[in-house]
């Protein structure tokens, strides 16, 4: 038995094929589960039962069961029925790749909808009764005051999700896709090496975290210029 | 249904495993917890810097990449110490339970050394200058002032992390365990009812997900109740 | 011009206001003329906020009516756009945008509300800061400005609304003692230009300045109400002999 730190750095070269197809599924269920999220936000707070309620339902369900469990009702389970293989939707459902986006974007607009509702409860009261006392409508002292407030006050708390996405799209290696895991998961089948494997992965994933940490930060230190240090 | 009933008492053993994984895992992670936050509270550089490094490895890495460096790492330790002794062995490896336990451990473990950090540190210095102008010892104060205020500032964290473990229990299966997705995919191969024998998995841990939601918000409620307005 | 002095601007019959069991305003009847300053003053609890934030429909008032310029005051949208569209508020915890700038402050609710070009609402939002005094602060942020120059800008902000009616609540309560009469000042001036203005304030010493009338509540009622000079020397009511030993000998 050995542990050979020159197959670590061997490896990470390797690794880095499978980098594309982790970003890829990071970016992709970032951006539809953002929209999802906003979608979700205005739901719950329309103030209507018919609209809250079905978000959240939804909010309840995705926050309450594994993803990978998710994962897997979409990849493995979703053909049992005849209507979804004739429906429109097969062409992604049927693809490893479209079912892994499909549940991580879920998965995010559940999440995030709940940070952006913090953020948007975290706006002071006051600041709405101003607006409404100066004659804003509601849709503009959304606009104009509670949204640009809320993104900063949201923003630590996305960021944490953001790297909660990246790590979850690990789990697409077990549908058989060959993100960076899954790559990793084929050479220790090859070599039997999984020590020097895994961690030469794991190295590249926490370099993603510390870039998606300090993105996050740099644009939070923008958005704060106003307030007193 | 006849598909379901027959596959009932293999959920119920399934979520049993499950719980078992959890309560082990939630013991080990609250002691990695407590340490790590120790750690970082200390005044040892040396303490506080293997405590950060370990919080920066195990919240940035996926779960199931720690799950499969733990499982597979220490199999191919173990076969190799295994075969000095007699060289026919062809595999040994740390039962799935208690290398996926660890694993998960390790990880929410990070997550409540921030936690518990962040508690300690949210009790109002003030509170101990005044136990100390009192004359209670260091120890007392500890046990009697810091541990009740901060239990109660850790809480909706703490219970977020419980959810978050105990959603990472399903990664287990990954590695073999014979829990509730294990169970499903046998199912499924027998039934081919795929949708419903994963449907029932989501149903079984929205369930326990949702008894732990209960219990933190009413151990919320009890430990806030001295902030009620009094009207 | 003056018969529509005699025609209240700002006329309260009847109103109450319930939150929950509790409340908060009885049966509160009140007018106020074109140009009028009231000063309402009473202990904390009185409903002396609640009241004025029922003539803007900050809050709703559940019994009673009130009338805005001649707009009723009812569930009715239109109505309440008009009534906040005339009537200026200042808070106590000032209540800037605090992602704004100060000029983007005074400059939102012309553009968003009237329409108002931005350089034609810069203008107007610099001109109302020389009338506070503190033009060079434009640029910065709420944050960076002391508490005394943020009512300033917050007072400047209302007033770009070019509203009829100003309505103060307690507008130096959140003031360090320092700050408080700069922000005082502001309101003294208001008042010499005629400004119909509803003050909630402590500052016995401004109601004696410029105050028509002080309206003294307790427990949701108007008590007393009468010019300050009546007021001060000759109170006729226990509560109101009680309110002002307590306030007056410190």
């Amino acid at each position: 038995m050995s542990f050979d730190i020159m197959l670590i750095v061997d490896s990470i070269p390797k690794m880095l094929v499978g980098i594309g197809l982790t970003l890829h599924l990071l970016l992709l269920s970032t951006v539809i589960g953002l929209i999802l999220a906003i979608i979700t936000l205005l739901m719950r707070i329309s103030g209507r039962w018919y609209l809250a309620w079905p978000a959240m339902t939804y909010i309840y369900v995705f926050r309450g069961t594994p993803i990978l469990v998710q994962i897997f009702i979409i990849y493995y389970g979703l053909p049992q029925f005849d209507f979804i293989r004739e429906s429109f939707a097969w062409p992604v459902l049927r693809a490893p790749f479209g079912c892994a986006v499909v549940a991580l974007s879920l998965n995010a607009g559940a999440y995030v909808s709940e940070i952006m509702r913090g953020g948007v409860l975290g706006v002071d009261r006051g600041l709405h009764e101003a607006g409404k006392a100066l004659g804003l409508k509601v849709h503009q002292r959304f606009i104009y005051i509670t949204t640009p407030i809320a993104i900063r006050l949201a923003i630590p708390a996305y960021s944490n999700d953001c790297i909660s996405m990246l790590k979850a799209t690990a789990l697409a290696s077990t549908v058989t896709l060959m993100d960076m895991t899954g790559v990793a998961r084929t050479i220790v089948a090859q070599t039997f090496a999984p020590y020097e494997i895994f961690i030469a992965a794991a190295i590249i994933y926490l370099v993603l975290t510390w870039v998606i940490q300090r993105g996050f930060g740099l644009f939070e230190r923008r958005m704060s210029r106003y307030v007193k240090q | 249904m006849s598909d379901i009933v027959g596959w009932l008492d293999d959920y119920f053993w399934g979520a049993m495993v499950v719980l078992r994984v959890f309560g082990v895992s939630l013991l080990m992670a609250v002691l990695f917890g407590l340490i790590g936050s120790a750690a970082k509270l200390s005044k040892s550089r040396i303490a506080k810097s293997i405590a950060s490094g370990y919080t920066v490895v195990f919240r940035g890495t996926p779960e199931l990449l720690v799950l499969l460096i733990f499982y597979f790492g220490s199999a191919v330790t173990l076969t190799h110490i295994a075969q000095i002794v007699d060289p026919e062995i062809q595999f040994v490896d740390i039962p799935p339970f208690w290398a996926g336990a660890l694993a998960i451990a390790l990880v929410v473990g990070a997550y409540m050394t921030e936690t518990f950090r962040g508690a300690f540190l949210g009790v109002d210095s003030g509170q101990i200058e005044a136990a100390r102008a009192l004359g209670i010892s260091n120890f007392k104060t500890f046990v009697y002032v810091r541990i009740p205020q901060m239990w109660r500032l850790a809480l909706p964290n703490f219970g977020n992390h419980m959810l978050s473990l105990m959603k990472d229990t399903a990664l287990i299966s990954v590695i073999g365990l014979e829990e509730i997705v294990f169970v499903a995919e046998i199912a499924t191969t027998v039934t081919v009812k795929p949708f419903t024998m994963y449907a029932i998995v989501a149903v079984i841990y929205l369930a326990i997900t949702t008894v732990i939601t209960l219990v933190v918000s009413g151990l919320e409620k009890y430990s806030n109740r001295h902030l009620e307005r009094a009207r | 011009m003056d018969e529509g002095g005699q025609q209240p601007v700002i006329l309260l019959e009847g109103v109450s206001k319930f939150f929950g069991d509790f409340q908060a305003l009885k049966d509160i009847d009140m007018a106020v003329k074109r140009g009028e300053r009231i000063v309402v003053c009473g202990p904390s609890g009185s409903g002396k906020s609640t009241m004025i934030r029922c003539i803007n429909r900050l809050e709703e008032h559940d019994k009673g009516r009130i009338l805005v310029n001649g707009h009723e005051l009812t569930g009715d949208v239109k109505d309440i756009d008009a009534v906040r569209r005339e009537v200026g508020m200042v808070f106590q915890s000032f209540n800037l945008f605090p992602h704004l700038t100060v000029v983007e402050n005074l400059m939102l609710a012309p553009r968003l509300v009237r329409k108002t070009a931005k350089p034609e609402a810069r203008e107007i939002a610099m001109r109302y800061l020389e009338r506070v005094q503190i033009p060079e602060q434009a640029d910065k942020f709420p944050s960076q400005l002391s508490g005394g120059q943020q009512q300033r800008v917050a007072i400047a902000r209302a007033l770009c609304m070019n509203p009829e009616i100003m309505l103060f609540d307690e507008p130096t309560s959140a003031l360090d003692p320092e700050m408080i009469s700069e922000v005082l000042d502001v309101m003294v001036d208001l008042a010499r230009d005629g400004m119909t203005m509803i003050c909630v304030t402590h500052e016995m010493g401004f109601a004696r300045k410029v105050a028509d009338l002080v309206v003294f509540m307790d427990q949701g009622e108007i008590v007393e109400q009468n010019p300050p000079a009546e007021f001060f020397e000759n109170p006729r009511n226990e509560r109101t002999k009680l309110f002002l030993s307590q306030i007056l000998t410190h």
